[in-house]
C-alpha cells in the first residue's frame, strides 16, 4: 500500500491508474497567529478495484484560518472501487475560522463511497471531564488536540 | 418443503390499481383569454402589469428586475441550461377570465383537467384549501370557512398584491431580492400567479393548504411568487405539487418563494414536483426565521428535464430552527441538481439537512448544498446527511456540499455516501419468494421511507406508488 503525507497548502491531485492500486493518504495542519492553510486533494480513480482512504485534519488557532477541498472521482468502469474520504476541523479560538468542502463524483455504480466532515470546538464536556481528574485547562486542552490529531 | 413452497396472493383490487390519468394530457389552448407573443421585452411586462391593474410600484419593481435579468450572465454551474431560449418562451398565458370559488364554474376542460389529477375529492376530506393555477393563472381557489373565520389569508398572489397591498409591500422580495440570481430577476419581472398566505398570530392550520400547478401550453413559462407570512405562534403546511403534459418543446418554470416565520411560528412547505420530462425547473426558495421559529422543506423531485433548487433558510433568531428533508430522483436524461442552503446568524440555531437520491438509466443527481455559520452563531449546530443510490452503471451521483464556519462554538458535520443496491439485500429477499423487481422497488421505498414519513399519509401513500412507478422496468 502507497501512503502518501501532505505537508503544504496547494493542490494534490492524487492518481490511481493501475488496477487493486491501495493508497492511504494523511494531512495534518496546524495554525498558529494569522496563518492561512488552504489545502486541495483530488483522488481520481482511473482503474478497478483501486482503494483510497484520505484523513484530513486541522487545529485552528487565534485568527487562523484552514480550507480543506477534497474530491472524490471515480470514472466509469472502475467497479469494485472503494474511497472514504474525512475531514475534521478544530476550532481553538473564536477568531478562527474554517471551511471544508468535501465533493463526491461518481461515475460507475459497483463502488462503496462516503466522506465525512465536521467542523467543531474543544467541548466543554471533555474539558470538564479531565479537569475533575485534576489537569488544568491548558493540559487537558493539551491533551484532547493530540487526542483529535492521532490518527 | 412448505415453508419454501409459493405463497398465493390474491392480485390487488383492480379498482385500487386503475389509473385513470394518463400522462402527457393537454387540451387545445384555442380558448385561451390572452397569450403574449413569445420573447420578453419592455412591452411585454407592461402588458402583464396593466392586465393585473397593479399599482405603479409594482410595475417599476418588474421593469427594474428586468434589467437586472438582462445584466447578469448564466449561471455556468449545475445543470446545462445552454438549450434554454428566452426569445421563443411565452411569458404570460391566461386561461380563463377570472379565478372562480365554485368548482362548477371551471370551464370544463380545466375541469377535467384536474379532476383526473383526483383534486376536487383530495379537496373534500384532507385539505384546508386549495389554489389550482394553470399556466400564468390561478384558476380555482378555496379555502373552508373554519380557517377564514380565524382571519387565515389563502389568495392568489394577484388577489394578495390587490386587498393587502401594505403587506405585499412590506414583504415582497426581502428574502429573495430580483438581484439574487438570474432567475429570481426573471421572476420579479414577469411574474404571475403563486399564492398569498397569511397566518395570524397563534392559529394553528391542521390540514395542510394545497396548491396546484400545472403548464398546459406548449413552449411557454410559468412564473408564480409565492409569499407566506406566519405570524407569531401560527402553524402551517403548505404543499405544491407539479405536473405538465407531454410536448417536444421545452418549457420554463421558475418559480420564487418567500416564507417569513415569525417569532414562535412553524412552517412546513412540500413540494412534490412531477413535471414532464421537457420542464426546466429552476426555483428559488428561502425562508425567514425568526426567534424560536422553525422552518421545513419537504422536497420531492421525480421529474422535470433539469432541476436547479435548493431550499433555503436564514435562521435570524436565537433558537430559530430549520429542516431540508429533500429526494431526488434521475432517470433517462435528467439531470436533478438539489440542495439546501442553511445560513446561522443567531445564536444556539440548528439545522439538518438529509438529502437522498436516486439515479437510474443514466440519470444524475447531484447534492449542492452551503452551510454557513455567520460570527455570531454561538452554540450552532448543523448536520448534514446525503445517501446516494445508484442503480446501473451508466448513472452518475455528485455530492457538492461547502461548510463555512466564522465562530468556534459549533458542530458541523457533513456525512455522505454513495452505494448501489447491494448483491446480499438482493439475494435475502428473492430467497423469501419476492421476484427481483419487488425486491428492488422495496429497497428504494425503504431507502427514502424516513422522509415519505414526513408527509401526511395520504400523500406518504401515493409517492410510495410513484416511486413504483418510476422503478417499473428498471432491472438492470
Amino acid at each position: 500500500m502507497r501512503k502518501i503525507e501532505l505537508k503544504k497548502s496547494g493542490k494534490h491531485v492524487i492518481e490511481l491508474k493501475k488496477p487493486g492500486e491501495e493508497v492511504e493518504i494523511v494531512g495534518i495542519f496546524e495554525t498558529k497567529g494569522d496563518e492561512r492553510i488552504s489545502v486541495e486533494v483530488i483522488i481520481h480513480h482511473q482503474a478497478p478495484r483501486t482503494q483510497a482512504t484520505t484523513i484530513l485534519k486541522g487545529v485552528a488557532r487565534d485568527r487562523g484560518y484552514i480550507k480543506f477541498v477534497g474530491r472524490i472521482v471515480i470514472d466509469p468502469d472502475c467497479g469494485q472501487s472503494n474511497s472514504f474520504l474525512t475531514e475534521r476541523i478544530l476550532l481553538l479560538s473564536d477568531q478562527a475560522h474554517a471551511e471544508a468542502i468535501p465533493d463526491l463524483e461518481i461515475l460507475t455504480d459497483d463502488v462503496r463511497c462516503s466522506h465525512a466532515a465536521s467542523i467543531s470546538n474543544v467541548s466543554d464536556e471533555h474539558l470538564f471531564y479531565l479537569m475533575s481528574r485534576g489537569l488544568n485547562k491548558k493540559q487537558a486542552e493539551k491533551l484532547i488536540i493530540s487526542g483529535f490529531l492521532e490518527t | 418443503m412448505a415453508r419454501f413452497a409459493k405463497k398465493q396472493t390474491p392480485d390487488l383490487d383492480k379498482k385500487l390499481k386503475e389509473d385513470s390519468y394518463e400522462h402527457g394530457d393537454s387540451f387545445s389552448t384555442a380558448d385561451y383569454k390572452h397569450i403574449s407573443q413569445p420573447g420578453l421585452s419592455e412591452r411585454v411586462i407592461r402588458e402583464i402589469s396593466s392586465f393585473k391593474n397593479e399599482p405603479e410600484w409594482m410595475l417599476q419593481q418588474r421593469l427594474k428586475a428586468y434589467e437586472i435579468f438582462k445584466s447578469k450572465p448564466m449561471p455556468n454551474w449545475g445543470v446545462d441550461l445552454s438549450e434554454i431560449d428566452f426569445d421563443q418562451i411565452r411569458y404570460y398565458l391566461r386561461p380563463t377570465e377570472d379565478q372562480v370559488s365554485s368548482w362548477q364554474d371551471v370551464p370544463s376542460e380545466v375541469k377535467d383537467t384536474f379532476d383526473r389529477l383526483g383534486i376536487p375529492e383530495a379537496e373534500q376530506k384532507v385539505l384546508a384549501g386549495v389554489k389550482t393555477q394553470l399556466d400564468s393563472e390561478v384558476v380555482y381557489g378555496s379555502l373552508k370557512n373554519v380557517w377564514a373565520k380565524y382571519g387565515v389569508e389563502f389568495l392568489s398572489m394577484d388577489e394578495g398584491l390587490q386587498k393587502h397591498g401594505d403587506l405585499v409591500k412590506e414583504y415582497f422580495g426581502k428574502v429573495i431580492p430580483a438581484a439574487d440570481n438570474k432567475f429570481s430577476a426573471l421572476n420579479a419581472a414577469v411574474w404571475s400567479g403563486g399564492s398569498f398566505v397569511y397566518v395570524p398570530k397563534g392559529v394553528d392550520v391542521k390540514l395542510p393548504l394545497q396548491a396546484y400547478f400545472r403548464i398546459n401550453a406548449e413552449s411557454s413559462g410559468q412564473f408564480e411568487r409565492t409569499l407566506i407570512i406566519v405570524d407569531e405562534g401560527a402553524k402551517v403546511h403548505y404543499i405544491e405539487g407539479c405536473t405538465a403534459p407531454n410536448f417536444s418543446s421545452n418549457s420554463l418554470h421558475s418559480g420564487v418563494i418567500e416564507i417569513f416565520v415569525k417569532k414562535g411560528a412553524q412552517c412546513q412547505y412540500t413540494t412534490v414536483q412531477n413535471w414532464y420530462k421537457n420542464i426546466y425547473n429552476l426555483v428559488t426558495q428561502r425562508a425567514f426565521v425568526e426567534e424560536e421559529g422553525q422552518m421545513i422543506w419537504t422536497d420531492f423531485n421525480m421529474g422535470s428535464k433539469a432541476t436547479m433548487k435548493y431550499p433555503g433558510f436564514v435562521l435570524a433568531g436565537k433558537g430559530a430552527k430549520g429542516e431540508v428533508l429533500s429526494m431526488a430522483l434521475a432517470g433517462d436524461d435528467q439531470h436533478q441538481d438539489t440542495g439546501a442552503k442553511a445560513i446561522h446568524l443567531a445564536p444556539h440555531t440548528s439545522s439538518t439537512i438529509v438529502s437522498k437520491s436516486i439515479s437510474k438509466n443514466g440519470g444524475r443527481a447531484s447534492y449542492r448544498g452551503l452551510v454557513s455559520i455567520g460570527p455570531k452563531a454561538h452554540r450552532s449546530k448543523n448536520t448534514v446527511i446525503c445517501d446516494a443510490l445508484l442503480l446501473d452503471s451508466k448513472s452518475r451521483s455528485d455530492t457538492y456540499p461547502v461548510d463555512k464556519v466564522f465562530n468556534s462554538q459549533v458542530e458541523v458535520q457533513h456525512e455522505a455516501t454513495v452505494s448501489k443496491i447491494g448483491d446480499d439485500q438482493l439475494f435475502y429477499l428473492m430467497s423469501r419468494g419476492i421476484s427481483e423487481e419487488d425486491a428492488r422497488k422495496m429497497i428504494v421505498n425503504g431507502f427514502v421511507e424516513d422522509l415519505i414519513r414526513k408527509l401526511p399519509l395520504e400523500y406518504a401513500v401515493e409517492m410510495n406508488r410513484l416511486i413504483d412507478h418510476e422503478m417499473e422496468g428498471s432491472i438492470g
